[in-house]
């Protein structure tokens, strides 16, 4: 076992970015090496995990500045785990992915690494302070990615991305000064330590309702704006249609995931001891982002598009799952990010692969691909049918667990708008697959060919990933069970809560 | 013993023509000799407060302020310069590059 | 010992599934030897369980699979028949294939998708709980999918891959709203269960079915009939069907014909205590079968198409299962023996029927009736074994068909007796239609002149033998198996806890018992429990007394007055009606029938490409203008704002000391007044 290995986790990456900047062309084998390590360690660390162990692991803690309460500390259970897992395979492939990239490489496969480090150090600190360091830093790589390797409209929406969620983060920054303010420890002295103050929120002597739910919806609105829920999305598609692929990649598979896990680790603790009327504005919010994402997502010309406002429906589940608060859903809302994670990956990587082979990524405009790139065609079908929950990958058994777990508690009639919209998901698919890979070849694209063997291995990596999951889900709802009974256990289900 | 309203009044009357000065001249040089003006019958008043009320602290803070204005000094002519060298003029009417 | 390597049945598919997928187009014809040995050796483990479980053991395999869901293996009587049917026919038709396929440059991915619908066809089978079957469910609407788009090239091959998948989908959603629905009944129950039980089992589910509140009972069974309706293309989710006959025909006669359009089927008779024991499910099963029965046998009269004529008589003659499901209300856990009797026979005989079509279009270059006659000069093997499944498929004394389908007939009437008379007449209608429809193809094709320069040759042996191994069985099977059949499905549920006294209360069947005339021809063993616990059962003989003479031999009457009729419309010997006189071109009849009731301009024209695909440009409408429209209303606004502050920086130091002197002055007067005040 190595010790400190969350910080090594962190750091790794960090000193890759710093030498892949210096490195030149030579960019892209710092940037492997440095992202295969941190897979190697969180690989390790799924070994050593205790899947039964409610309380954090691998934790470690240092004073940084004591003076005002701040410390370094980090740690991982059930709900930071599997993104951890994700950050470090997505970023090892989204790297694979890139391996043509000739714009810059070395700034490139810097950022993509300093990416890495934001999500990671995210996933796994437990003071606030730090968490909020780290979600900041994440901001910087992407708006540069989207900024200088972007499409035609990059600058609009680099800075759409960037004001726009910064602006949601400060509020979230508010309602976390709001909690380190109010708290006072036993000595007196003050704390960001995460687990400490979402404990104390619980006190109504400490945190009355009325103050609570202030500081609630200041934490909601950071996180569903991250995810991003309706009506805050409409950063999303301007930033994926904009950025390069790797940044699409990156974007929808971990920074969105941020946006969730925040709902797990920080808003479900606070759920019982806020408004009841919040839940079920958060479920309105769900619903409609997935119904609203999937009609959204019907209408798009642009494959690219299509696949960002997938992104919204599919991010809805994990709204969903986690407001409904049953142990089903709620491990099925964690298995959605996990699963949405890997499958968005494939997703937006057939869209940058028929950008740069075909050069356009209007769906009208397309044609026959199948003809002249059977196995990317195959690998394409694949991800899409594993977008639309498909039995047997990994996006129907986290779709499945959510609807289940969403079942016993929420009205009958949000879930029959719901199931609609699984049938309208099926229905862009299967519509943007057929117009671009099926029917005669056009005569203009008679010269296309397969796309770069890494780009191919990458894509399939995660069809296999996704078999994977889908086919042996335990794998990693086993960890994230324990870490939805361990949230709700101090809590109730949302009967005893009173809301239905 | 020099009454303190002496020392006030002498300062009140620096900061005065300081204050003129910049409202009326152009000159680049010239505003940064009112500025010195200004600055210094503030110190004039940390210096007196201080001998009146007996402790250093005024005089220290004095001191700081006779180093700021030298280092003030050093920047601004040093703008000042550049900005002859570039424009022929030290007339800060006519460099408004920046200006809205 | 073969129940120990059950789980190979599924497992060697998938095998040649990958093999197939990745060496394929290094192997002769793409490796199909893989695929019909996986499913042979499937065959053999069947048979092997067969002689092991026959007749009165069932096997039950489980183990953990994630959360509170397991994997498990169930083969009770009616997987067995069916694991039985499915590797049988499924074989032949991979060997068929064989020849078919041959020279098809996609022909390793053929086998590669055949493969993989084979293990996923009979994984549905053998599933022992709700969620793999739906799983499996799902996979073989993958598989028809692809396959139907299989040669993708085709524009119209591709979008009827996606109306399969789409129409279907519609179905399935309705279907895992049913599961989730039964899933949280059942575990609001807090049941104790035994360790290796799961809730979505379906001895569970079985055992559980009583406590279960009726109007959720209800709803779970119209949700699980929403899917059944959606895969075995009942009305009105039956579009898709006919339009999946772009694949190839060995898909069609495999998928769209012989096993996972059954699936539907399949799904109600194995969850009949549950139909049985919620009210009204019974009556929907029947009152749709029944229903698309009539409706796909008119549109099979009018199409052109061969393979779509026999696609419609898909339908109907699902329609005919469903409806013999349905009638259950009356008769008990009898109708699960007779729709799946139909279910086997009719895999035979409509098998047969595609693969004879099949070797017609092979030779021929085409699929539409118009432009063949007289083929039966070429190809007599095709000719006859075509006739012995025409035969089959129109109800024809002693041959399968007439046996399942006229069984399906008689219970309907005991249903008429009991209930409601409207299904009969729908099967009847729907059965005189039948024979005209099957033998208007049959004249069509094989008698009459040449319409057109065809090829004309006989198809090879590696196609034609598996069409007389179908025929013997579209002969003889009926004859030959129904007794033992309808007494080993009868028992199927005998091997659960489970009492249909109690389901039949909860369903108000014990009611309908109690006023009708007991006058069930079956033996008591045979009728369901609940009639024989009920007291109504009386001992019968083998057609039993109960229906008048007529009744019996009306279905003859029907199979033999429909195939004169048919005779004297097509048959160039025996002419003596011209069909286009009979009805002009201007029949509104007919031109709704050749239009197939609109339903292509209603589903697609209007539903999806109207109303799905308006509200989605609703939506991106309002996104942009609203949604999106008031961040860039906001960020206007700032930057108007700034165009007007800037000009506060005029570049002018007297009018910034003024500003700073000026700003002094307010602060030392609004400190002095605070002070005053007081407030400082």
């Amino acid at each position: 076992m190595i010790s400190n290995v969350i910080s090594l986790l962190i750091a790794i990456p960090l000193l890759g970015a710093v030498i892949s900047f210096y490195a030149g062309t030579k960019a892209k084998f710092v940037a492997l090496i440095a992202s295969l390590i941190p897979l190697a360690l969180s690989l390790q660390m799924y070994m050593e995990f205790d899947k039964t162990s409610k309380i954090m692991q691998f934790v470690e803690s240092y004073n940084w500045v004591p003076s005002l309460g701040v410390k370094y500390t980090v740690g991982i259970d059930g709900i930071g785990f599997p993104l951890v897992l994700l950050s470090t395979i997505v970023s090892v492939l989204v790297i694979i992915y890139s391996w043509g990239e000739t714009k810059k490489p070395n700034q490139y496969f810097a950022l993509l690494l300093l990416n890495e480090v934001g999500v990671l150090g995210v996933f796994t600190s437990l003071d606030f302070f730090l968490f909020y360091i780290f979600w900041e830093i994440v901001l910087i790589p992407m708006f540069f990615l989207i900024g200088s390797w972007g499409g035609p409209r990059k600058d609009y929406a680099a800075v759409k991305f960037f004001i726009y969620t910064h602006v949601a983060s400060l509020v979230m920054l508010l309602a976390i000064f709001a909690l380190y303010f109010t708290y006072q420890m036993p000595d007196g002295s003050r704390t960001f330590d995460m687990l400490t103050l979402l404990a104390a929120t619980a006190d109504k002597t400490i945190f009355p309702t009325s103050m609570l739910n202030i500081i609630f919806a200041g934490l909601l609105l950071g996180f569903l704006v991250k995810m991003p829920a309706f009506p805050f999305h409409t950063w999303l598609p301007d930033a994926h249609v904009e950025a390069p692929t790797a940044g699409s990649v990156v974007l929808a598979a971990l920074l969105l995931k941020m946006g969730g896990y925040g709902l797990f680790r920080i808003i479900l603790p606070m759920l019982p001891h806020v408004d009841k009327a919040f839940v079920t504005i958060i479920a309105i919010i769900a619903v409609i982002s997935i119904v609203y994402g999937a009609f959204m997502a019907l209408a798009q010309k642009d494959i690219k598009k299509l696949v960002a406002y997938s992104s919204v429906s599919h991010m809805g589940f994990v709204t969903l799952g986690a407001v409904a608060f049953t142990w089903m859903s709620v491990t099925g809302a964690m298995f959605q990010q996990f699963s949405h994670g890997i499958i968005t990956c494939v997703l937006f990587m057939s869209a940058g692969t028929i950008q740069h082979v075909v050069g356009t990524r209007v769906i009208a405009d397309l044609g026959g691909l199948a003809d002249r790139m059977p196995k990317f065609a195959v690998i394409m079908m694949a991800g899409f049918m594993a977008s639309l929950g498909l039995p047997g990958m990994s996006g129907f058994v986290a779709e499945f667990m959510v609807l289940t777990g969403s079942f016993a508690t929420l009205p009958v009639y949000t879930m029959i708008v719901v199931f609609l919209s699984i049938v309208t998901t099926a229905a862009y698919h299967l519509w943007a697959l057929q117009k671009a890979m099926f029917g005669p070849i056009l005569k203009k694209y008679m010269n296309v060919h397969e796309p770069h063997a890494y780009e191919l291995f990458s894509m399939a990596m995660i069809i296999v990933l996704s078999l994977i999951f889908g086919l042996q889900p335990g794998l990693i709802t086993d960890i994230m069970g324990t870490a939805a009974t361990q949230v709700m256990e101090p809590v109730m289900t949302l009967t005893q809560m009173g809301v239905i | 013993m020099i009454p303190l309203e002496l020392y006030i009044l002498l300062a009140s009357t620096m900061f005065t023509i300081g204050l003129y000065g910049l409202f009326t001249q152009k000159n680049g040089v010239k505003l940064m000799m009112c500025i010195e003006l200004l600055l210094n019958s503030a110190n004039i008043n940390l210096v007196a407060f201080s001998a009146y009320q007996p402790n250093v602290n005024g005089q220290v803070f004095a001191l700081f302020s006779i180093a700021l204005a030298a280092a003030e000094a050093g920047v601004g002519f040093a703008i000042l310069i550049a900005l002859y060298r570039l424009y022929g003029t030290i007339d800060l009417d006519n460099i408004n590059a920046m200006r809205w | 010992m073969y129940a120990d390597y059950a789980y190979l049945i599924v497992a060697l598919p998938v095998l040649a599934f990958l093999l197939c997928l990745f060496v394929g187009w290094h192997l002769p014809r793409g490796g199909g030897f893989l695929t019909v040995l996986a499913t042979f050796a499937g065959l053999i483990l069947s048979l092997g369980i067969f002689s092991e479980i026959y007749p009165d053991k069932i096997i039950h395999q489980s183990m953990p699979w994630f959360a509170n869901f397991n994997v498990g293996i169930l083969i009770d009587p009616l997987a067995l028949v069916m694991l039985l049917m499915v590797t049988f026919v499924v074989t032949l038709i991979h060997i068929y294939a064989n020849g078919y396929m041959n020279g098809d440059p996609g022909a390793a991915r053929y086998f590669a998708e055949a493969a993989l619908f084979t293990a996923s066809m009979l994984g549905l089978i053998f599933a022992d709980n709700l969620l793999q079957l739906f799983i499996f469910w799902e996979l073989v609407g993958l598989c028809s999918y692809l396959l139907i788009g299989f040669w993708y090239r085709k524009p119209s091959a591709a979008a009827a891959a996606k109306k399969a998948f789409l129409t279907t989908r519609v179905g399935d959603v309705l279907f895992l709203a049913g599961i989730i629905l039964l899933y949280n009944n059942l575990a609001n129950l807090n049941l104790a269960l035994k360790p290796g039980e799961y809730l979505l089992q379906f001895p569970v589910i079985y055992a559980n079915l009583a406590q279960i509140a009726p109007d959720q009972l209800t709803l779970i069974a119209l949700g699980l009939l929403g899917g059944a309706v959606g895969k075995s293309g009942q009305f009105p989710l039956h579009v898709w069907l006919p339009d999946a006959m772009e694949g190839p025909t060995t898909v069609s006669a495999m998928i769209h014909a012989a096993t996972m359009v059954t699936a539907g089927v399949y799904l109600v008779a194995r969850m009949f205590p549950l139909f049985y024991a919620a009210p009204h499910g019974l009556t929907a099963v029947a009152a749709v079968g029944a229903f698309t029965a009539l409706f796909a046998a008119t549109m099979g009269l009018t199409s052109f198409d061969i393979k779509r004529v026999l696609a419609f008589s898909t339908v109907s003659q699902l329609g005919f299962m469903m409806a013999g499901l349905g009638v259950g209300a009356a008769v008990g856990t009898f109708a699960v023996g007779v729709s799946i009797f139909h279910l086997i026979g009719h895999s035979f005989f409509k098998a047969l029927l595609f693969l004879c079509a099949g070797s017609v279009i092979h030779a021929v270059n085409t699929n539409d009736m118009r432009e063949m006659g007289g083929v039966g000069k070429y190809m007599k093997w095709t000719m006859y074994t075509m006739l012995i499944g025409s035969l089959s498929l129109a109800g024809f004394p002693l041959f399968t068909g007439f046996f399942s389908k006229d069984e399906i007939i008689v219970i309907a009437y005991e249903y008429g007796t009991l209930i409601n008379f409207l299904p009969y007449i729908f099967l009847v209608l729907a059965a005189v239609l039948t024979a005209i429809y099957t033998f208007r193809m049959w004249f069509s094709v094989f008698t009459g002149k040449e319409r057109s320069d065809y090829g004309k040759h006989e198809s090879p042996w590696v196609m034609l033998g598996p069409l007389v191994i179908l025929a013997v069985f579209a002969l003889g099977f009926g004859y030959v198996a129904q007794e033992d059949f309808y007494s080993y499905l009868d028992s199927n549920f005998k091997h659960y806890d489970l009492d249909f006294v109690e389901l039949g209360v909860i369903g108000g069947h014990a009611l309908e018992e109690h006023v009708a005339p007991a006058a069930e021809g079956e033996p008591v063993a045979a009728k369901g429990e609940h009639e024989a616990a009920a007291g109504e059962g009386e001992a019968g003989g083998e057609e039993g007394p109960g229906e008048p003479w007529y009744i019996q031999i009306l279905p003859i009457i029907v199979a033999i007055g429909g195939i004169l009729t048919a005779m004297l419309f097509y048959w160039d010997k025996v002419k003596k009606f011209d069909p286009s006189q009979v009805t002009g071109d201007k029949d509104p009849i007919r031109k709704l029938l050749l239009k197939g009731y609109y339903q292509h301009e209603i589903m697609t024209g209007w539903f999806a490409e109207t109303v799905v695909y308006g509200t989605a440009l609703i939506c991106n409408t309002i996104d942009i203008k609203l949604v999106d429209g008031w961040l860039n209303w906001l960020s206007a606004l700032v930057l108007g704002f700034a165009q007007h502050v800037r000009k506060v920086q005029t570049g002018i130091v007297q009018n910034y000391v003024t500003a700073l002197v000026l700003g002094v002055v307010v602060l030392v007067v609004v400190i002095t007044l605070a002070k005053e005040v007081g407030l400082v």
